[in-house]
């Protein structure tokens, strides 16, 4: 390890210690709601491990429970996950003279959260090797962070009588993810164009509904952008 | 409920369809350029899938349409709690407090 890299993580590791606190409640509930929809302790942490996503884990977690297709379950996944896309277009160019195997690592590792600390920082440093520090450290803290709390859910959970519906805790942590993104108006008319065809198409064949209701909500969303600007430029 | 082996499968595709997406442009670089408009439109992806996951869950009701329910309420209390404060915990006491505090204190 370079002293570069190890300066890089440093400042990497204090820029986003403050953030990564909210990381806590987050994989606490996902614990939590992992058992609750019937996995064993053993298949909760397999899926936090394999997976390390708390959008598409929680996502898929009530179409895993009514034994939804594999298919639909991997779509609503990649739905997900899309901004990723985006996010990943955005930081490549931080990547630069980093080794296949390094980008693969921080490929998995790549948050919301760290995107955001990282994107300036790693746009701006000329050394790869301090970029990738502050990339790795911060990353990598995340996923230990998030692996231990999902853990202490995953346990807690068992003291907890069924009856209180703890399920719903899934629930709610998808409105806490929606809400701020329905704060930007096409935003929240994809949400409630998406939301509205789910509900109304839920008794399509294969639970297409969740499909065609994503679709909607993009068209919904691109187009009131679409018609904003114009009506701004006009 | 039970899991089967399956399971583990399910796990490692949705792992892939995480990963992939995150990995696609950090690892094969600046050879290849996403259209804009496509990533214009990929940005409602999200809530459009979150939405299409939370509001059927909170309006149906053993496959009917219930205005009235206690998840219904239980999830406006969330959105109002997440709305009005940025404190991630509330929107789970508030909810979790109209949830249990409908089927237990008034039977629904």
């Amino acid at each position: 390890m370079s002293s570069s890299f190890r300066s890089g993580a440093r400042e990497g590791f204090f820029a986003f210690l403050p953030l990564s606190v909210g990381l806590i409640p987050w994989a606490l509930v996902m614990g939590m709601a992992m058992i609750s929809t019937g996995f064993s302790p053993l298949q909760a942490m397999g899926m936090n491990v394999i997976v390390f996503a708390g959008t598409a884990q929680l996502g898929t977690l009530p179409l895993i429970a009514a034994e939804a297709p594999v298919w639909l379950i991997i779509m609503t996944a990649l739905a997900l996950n899309l901004r990723f896309v985006i996010f990943s277009a955005a930081i490549a160019p931080g990547f630069r003279g980093t080794g296949l195997a390094e980008r693969w690592l921080a490929g998995h590792l790549l948050t919301d959260g760290v995107f955001a600390t990282c994107l300036d920082k790693m746009l701006q440093h000329d050394d790869p090797r301090w970029r990738l520090g502050y990339f790795l450290a911060p990353a990598l803290w995340s996923w230990l962070l998030w692996q231990v709390c999902a853990l202490i859910g995953i346990l807690a959970t068992a003291y907890i009588p069924r009856q209180w519906s703890l399920e719903f805790m899934a629930t709610i942590a998808l409105i806490v993810l929606l809400v701020p993104m329905a704060r930007v108006r096409p935003m929240l008319i994809a949400a409630l164009v998406g939301g509205a065809s789910a509900t109304l198409l839920r008794n399509l064949p294969l639970r297409l509904g969740v499909i065609v209701g994503i679709c909607a909500g993009i068209a919904a969303g691109f187009a009131a952008e679409n018609l904003s600007q114009r009506s701004k430029q006009a | 409920m039970n899991f089967d082996a399956s399971l583990w499968l399910i796990f490692i595709l949705i792992g892939l369809a995480t990963t992939l997406p995150r990995a696609s442009f950090i690892v094969l670089g600046n050879r290849v350029v996403l259209p804009a408009t496509l990533q214009r439109a990929l940005r409602y992806a999200p809530a459009a899938a979150l939405a299409a996951i939370v509001v059927p869950d909170l309006l149906v009701v053993g496959n009917e349409l219930q205005a009235l329910n206690p998840k219904l309420a239980a999830g406006c209390a969330a959105v109002i709690a997440a709305v009005l404060w940025r404190n991630p915990w509330l929107p789970f006491i508030f909810g979790m407090t109209v949830l249990l505090g409908l089927r237990f204190g008034f039977g629904l």
